[in-house]
């Protein structure tokens, strides 16, 4: 079992669901994202096309990050997801530099609110004692392990059942973004990946992203 | 904080941030003063100065050890290092080990030169891991393949070239503290050959990086002729390269007694300052290959 992700990019409309859902799920602090839209243009005017682009930790299977962490604090699991132990981690930034899609962020500011000087909102205020982040560590989207593993749990299929799927997935308005296994030939993403043509992010690199890009 | 307008990151080229600003800043001076102090700990050992030896050790130590501790954001856990497994692929681990053995073994033996018989095989291991100090800054950002400045087989090399050559020098200015002129003279030896691998190897890691590839090349114009470019010709070139270029010639011809020794000291500080300014380049203009597909973007 490896799980996975297809982003079909014609479905995009680059409304940042994914983006707001995967902040509420974890409870982000301000600027950090696990989760963002790119937008880039190509061509001239009055031919410009419009590229949407929902990126994410790729949970690469051959992760640069989990290589490069000098304590072990980024692991691997076997079902593919690359999670961060936050009380493992001391802060030297190494995955970040070593990551190429740059889906790390390291959390420094931890006394920062969403409306500064107003105090905490209530969604902050039960943010840290639900999904308390700590800071000087790095952090990054874990395809929603928590739900995944109670999903798991109660007998429920992730990338089927809402409930054992990721945040962002079941936010998406246009169902541009499809979660499953990738190692089952029959799952929705294996068959999108070989019917569309799935494309990864620098597969130069030798990563090989869990994340696939289709048309 | 990592910017986050959706039209610029990872949309166009990016620069790494996280180690160069704010804090990151103490990873550059991290990464210079523990390859000084320890090429300076080499340079030494090869003349037996006890002196140069203590304060190498002392550079890489405090200076080394304390800035890469605060750079940390859990520093009080950096013990979690010499307790995993992550040296076997992770560098920065790595390089731990190589300080801890360094500066434990560097003790051993200036122990030994002061109170007892130095024991070569001793000198010859501590020699290796100050080596392996210098040089592990190197690979562990050349190991970035994100980032085409850092992910070239030269950038280890430079490095430990800039470290001995600045190690050399910290060791001919406390030679000529001490006024020991014959020493200073086998030391300057040193400095010529070092400054001029140094100029030689920084003209060609920059030119086969613009050549290489389409980031690398967004990374050696911002160093040449972008933002970051006074540093580089002022800082790096003129101060760095020409100046102690110009006394290493003068001293050539005219013999290291016969040079003023406030002009070797500026030399000298020169010299440091341009191995500095060249380290914050380097790691300032470390640019990504955006993630999105090639669409063509002018710069």
């Amino acid at each position: 079992m490896r799980w996975g992700m297809v982003v079909e990019m014609k479905r995009c409309i680059g409304c940042n669901a994914c983006v707001l859902a995967c902040k509420a799920e974890h409870f982000l602090p301000p600027d950090i994202f696990w989760r963002r839209v790119l937008v880039s243009e190509s061509g001239e005017y009055p031919m410009v096309t419009k590229h949407i682009y929902s990126v994410a930790c790729n949970h690469c299977a051959e992760a640069k990050c989990v290589e490069v962490c000098p304590t072990g604090a980024t692991q691997q699991r076997e079902d593919g997801i690359v999670w961060i132990d936050e009380d493992k981690c001391v802060g030297c930034r190494y995955c970040v530099m070593a990551c190429p899609y740059q889906v790390r962020t390291y959390y420094s500011d931890g006394d920062k609110e969403y409306f500064p000087g107003q105090g905490l909102t209530d969604f902050e205020k039960i943010g840290r004692i639900l999904y308390p982040h700590q800071t000087g560590v790095v952090e990054k989207c874990n395809f929603c392990i928590e739900r995944i593993d109670a999903g798991l749990e109660r007998g429920l299929k992730p990338g089927v059942d809402r409930d054992a799927t990721p945040a962002c997935v079941i936010a998406c308005p246009t169902s541009a973004l499809h979660f499953g296994d990738l190692d089952d030939p029959y799952s929705e993403v294996s068959v999108l990946i070989k019917e569309k043509k799935g494309k990864r992010f620098h597969a130069e690199y030798g990563t090989e992203p869990s994340t696939y890009y289709i048309d | 904080m990592i910017q986050t307008r959706p039209y610029e990151f990872m949309v166009k080229y990016t620069p790494q941030r996280e180690w160069i600003v704010r804090r990151g800043i103490l990873l550059w001076l991290a990464f210079f003063f523990i390859e000084l102090g320890a090429g300076m700990f080499f340079v030494s050992s090869f003349f037996n100065n006890l002196w140069g030896l203590f304060i190498g050790w002392l550079i890489c130590a405090v200076l080394g050890g304390g800035t890469h501790l605060l750079y940390l954001g859990h520093p009080l856990r950096f013990w979690r290092i010499f307790i995993s497994s992550g040296w076997k692929t992770s560098w920065i681990s790595r390089g731990l080990y190589f300080v801890a053995f360094f500066l434990v073994l560097g003790v051993v033996h200036m122990g030994l030169l002061l109170w007892a018989t130095p024991a070569t095989p001793l000198l010859v291991v501590v020699d290796i891991f100050a080596f392996l100090v210098i040089i592990y800054g190197g690979f562990a950002m050349n190991y970035v393949n994100g980032i085409p400045l850092w992910n070239t087989a030269l950038l280890p090399i430079l490095y430990v070239v800039c470290g001995i050559w600045g190690g050399a020098e910290l060791m001919l200015a406390s030679v000529l503290a001490t006024g020991a002129t014959g020493l200073g003279i086998a030391v300057e030896e040193w400095i010529r050959i070092l400054l001029l691998g140094f100029i030689i190897l920084l003209a060609v890691y920059l030119i086969s990086v613009r050549y290489g590839s389409l980031a690398g090349g967004v990374s050696v114009r911002e160093i040449a002729r972008g933002r970051w470019a006074p540093l580089l010709w002022i800082a790096v070139v003129a101060l760095g390269i020409a100046l102690p270029l110009g006394v290493v010639i003068l001293s050539f011809s005219a013999g290291l007694a016969a040079t003023p020794v406030a002009l070797l000291y500026v030399a000298i500080l020169c010299g440091l300052l341009g191995d500095l300014a060249m380290r914050y380049l380097i790691l300032r203009c470390g640019y990504y290959h955006p993630i999105v597909p090639s669409h063509v973007y002018s710069y």
